[in-house]
């Protein structure tokens, strides 16, 4: 359980979107979350760091019901589950809606156009306009650096190109969140920057995002909340100048010190 | 007149064989210097081929299982009358008479009726039993006393008797059934309204099953003649065959065979005019090409229609038992599976005869090609459910998730995002079940259903021509098939297009 649940940030930051409370979930005799705290205020970037197993993953997917928890609340705006309280599953397809995800392994639908892939949730989804549709598409595949590529197959493009895709499928969606699982640790590394520019570009367009992800140099530039995780808890959370220049818990530290000193 | 009956289904696998059979009669028919009279009396053993399930004639005795029946007795008695030993070789009708020109047995002793053709291609003995045609209908039918009431109503009967032709003649329409007793089903189920056959047959149906809803409409005037049948140039042992006969006839022992098994003595008759038309001695050539446009036309018309419909059905129906395989619903699962076992784990043929033959009894009575269609239907639908269930599991987790994510729900995400990808895996497989239902529906024959196959049985039966005619609907079977593989290629190239490689 974390004593840095509720963040400086989060309070200053006016409006809280999105609000996560007490989340446990246990997969079997693994206890993977032990009761997480967070709120994400509106038009900043969250990012979850940590160690692979800490659980930050399993945070990010019960954020839109990928995973349920087994108990905790998440809010987005208005709507709010109660994951303890058996909800339906039009209950958390409700949650779903409110945010977009972006995944480490990109899952682009190989068998659809780029224009395709990013189209396919506003026509068959929100059934709006084609026309408007397809117009605000390619708009997102230009502003991703793409318009040029709409009419090719996933296949056909790098990893990093890919990953942009994934990125204006997303946005296509005009969610309130923005959600992104790791979205440069498939990628060669001469690839990751290209992916993290676009992100940081949306931060600074003022897109709500929670980021997990590795790269402390994104962190500190474009967060204004980091979250350290380990071992299920959130160990220590703040602005990044705290809680990556100056962290107060040894666990912080040693994680720190690993990644940005690896040999 | 010509009479002879085949009562059991007739398959393809015994096609084949007697295919194979008529391919090796070929190549050794020739040049066997030594006569086959000689042979026997040497070895004292004739070799007697006999199908061993047409009751009363030649059939197993049910309480010691041992060879018996009218046929059997005579055939005995006349090796008994020669000295020498009887040994039987039971084969299915359909190869009896390839087996014979392969020099498997030396007499065929099977109900063999005379007639033009066959004196045309072997050997022949005198007749030892003369029989009547009848015509048999529903106890409740007064329409019909003689063959001309036939005219425009429909008989059933054995597609490879001569009884087919006879009914043919008089006007009637027939359907093509495998055997007498699956004929007066059709009658009783009222599916047909007679059915043409020979009184031996009648009377020893009456007499083993008390059956009281059809009887005896009327007789065709006909007479036939059973005769022994031997190779062609076996007329030594066909001589020597015909003095026995005389002899006993002469002393009484046919006489008292026949009234053992009749109740009456069928072993002589008054002798019959020659039968007047002379069968064709058309040329093997001038046959096949008679009879390619018949046999194109029913792949036309049932053959194709038939594989492509069931394959529709049956998609559908897979498609709903991968997804129940695939269910957490509770009992789901358990069902599909049940269905898929039971699908799986039973013949086609029995399952196209429990639709046809058995549903009738529940009040369920479909036409020949609806039924055909249920029972490939659900054929294709047991074997490619599976095949659809692995390769929806094939497709990525992740994309489940991403679809999910933008807020399709399951049936959406299926359409538009899994089926297209698992049809990638599908497609080969899933060719391979469209492949082999061309080829079963060959097995809609049994129930009526005039496909390819059963027109060259058709036209087969009655010429011998079995070689040609099963040659030419193998011709056309692998044609479709090629036609299919190259359709499945284009297809798989086209599912490739989104896959790098």
């Amino acid at each position: 359980m974390s004593d840095f649940a509720v963040s400086e940030v989060g309070l200053e930051g006016g409006r809280v979107l999105l609000s996560a409370t007490q989340l446990h979930k246990r997969f079997g005799d693994n206890e993977v979350l032990k009761g997480i705290d967070f709120d994400v205020p509106a038009g900043s970037v969250s990012v979850l760091i940590g160690p692979s197993g800490s659980g930050k993953t399993t945070v990010l997917r019960s954020l839109n019901g990928l995973e349920l928890p087994d108990s905790g609340t998440v809010r987005i705006g208005d709507v709010s589950v109660d994951y303890g309280a058996q909800p339906t599953k039009k209950d958390v397809a409700r949650l779903r809606a409110q945010s977009a995800m972006v995944f480490q392994g990109h899952n682009l639908f190989p068998h659809l156009t780029v224009l395709q892939n990013v189209t396919e949730g506003p026509l068959l989804v929100q059934r709006r306009p084609a026309g408007e549709v397809r117009t605000e598409a390619l708009a997102l595949l230009d502003r991703v650096g793409l318009a040029s590529k709409a009419e090719q197959y996933p296949f056909q493009l790098s990893g990093g190109q890919q990953q942009r895709v994934g990125i204006a499928r997303a946005l296509a969606l005009r969610p309130q969140l923005m959600l992104f699982d790791e979205p440069t640790s498939a990628l060669d590394p001469e690839l990751v920057g290209e992916v993290l520019a676009v992100m940081k570009d949306l931060a600074g367009e003022g897109w709500t995002m929670v980021v997990v992800t590795h790269e402390i140099r994104f962190a500190q530039s474009v967060a204004d909340q980091v979250l350290f995780m380990d071992g299920g808890v959130v160990v220590e959370s703040g602005p990044p100048e705290a809680v990556l220049e100056n962290p107060q818990q040894p666990r912080t530290r040693t994680f720190l010190h690993r990644i940005l000193d690896p040999i | 007149m010509p009479r002879h009956v085949t009562r059991r289904m007739t398959r393809a696998v015994l096609l084949t064989v007697s295919l194979l059979l008529a391919v090796v009669a070929g190549a050794c028919s020739s040049g066997q210097p030594e006569s086959s009279l000689d042979r026997v009396q040497q070895t004292g053993v004739l070799r007697v081929g006999t199908e061993g399930t047409y009751s009363p004639f030649t059939f197993h005795d049910p309480a010691t299982n041992k060879l018996t029946g009218y046929d059997i007795e005579i055939i005995t008695a006349v090796a008994d009358k020669m000295g020498v030993r009887a040994e039987f070789v039971e084969a299915p009708w359909d190869a009896l008479f390839a087996s014979l020109m392969a020099d498997r047995f030396d007499v065929v002793a099977n109900q063999v009726t005379k007639n033009a053709e066959r004196e045309a291609k072997y050997a022949l003995s005198n007749p030892y039993t003369f029989s009547a045609g009848v015509i048999i209908t529903r106890t409740d039918d007064t329409r019909i006393s003689s063959l001309a009431d036939l005219k425009g109503l429909t008989t059933a009967q054995s597609s490879t008797s001569s009884w087919a032709k006879v009914a043919a003649d008089a006007g009637a329409k027939v359907e093509a059934v495998e055997g007498f007793a699956q004929a007066v089903a059709l009658v009783k189920q009222k599916r047909v309204d007679a059915t043409v056959n020979d009184n031996l047959a009648a009377l020893e149906y009456f007499k083993s099953t008390g059956d009281k809803d059809v009887k005896i409409a009327g007789e065709t005037g006909d007479i036939s003649e059973q005769v022994f049948a031997l190779r062609p140039e076996d007329t030594a042992l066909r001589d020597k065959i015909n003095t026995t006969l005389d002899g006993l006839r002469a002393d009484g022992t046919l006489a008292e065979i026949s009234k053992k098994y009749f109740d009456t003595d069928v072993s002589t008759g008054k002798a019959t005019e020659e039968n007047k038309d002379q069968a064709a001695n058309q040329s093997t050539w001038e046959l096949v090409k008679a009879s390619i446009g018949p046999m194109l036309l029913a792949t036309i018309k049932a053959t194709i229609p038939l594989t492509l419909i069931s394959f529709t059905f049956g998609l559908a129906i897979a498609l709903v038992v991968a997804l129940m395989r695939l269910s957490s619903i509770p009992g789901l699962s358990q069902l599909a599976r049940f269905y898929i076992s039971v699908i799986r784990g039973t013949p086609l043929l029995v399952q196209l005869y429990l639709i046809f033959f058995g549903l009738p009894a529940l009040g369920l009575t479909f036409n020949s090609f609806t039924a055909a269609v249920i029972a490939f239907s659900l054929n294709v639908g047991g074997y490619a459910a599976e095949v659809i269930r692995s390769a929806i599991l094939s497709v990525p987790k992740g994309q489940w998730e991403a679809a999910l994510t933008i807020g399709m729900g399951y049936t959406t995400t299926l359409r538009r995002i899994i089926l297209p990808q698992a049809a990638r895996t599908a497609v080969p497989p899933l060719s391979n079940t469209l492949i082999s239902l061309v080829k079963d529906t060959s097995l809609a024959s049994v129930v009526l259903v005039t496909e390819l196959l059963r027109v060259a049985q058709i036209v087969a039966a009655p010429t011998f021509q079995f070689f040609a005619l099963y040659g030419v609907a193998a011709l056309i079977y692998w044609v479709i098939c090629l036609v299919m593989s190259f359709v499945q290629s284009r297809v798989e190239i086209r599912l490739e297009r989104h896959v790098a490689r």
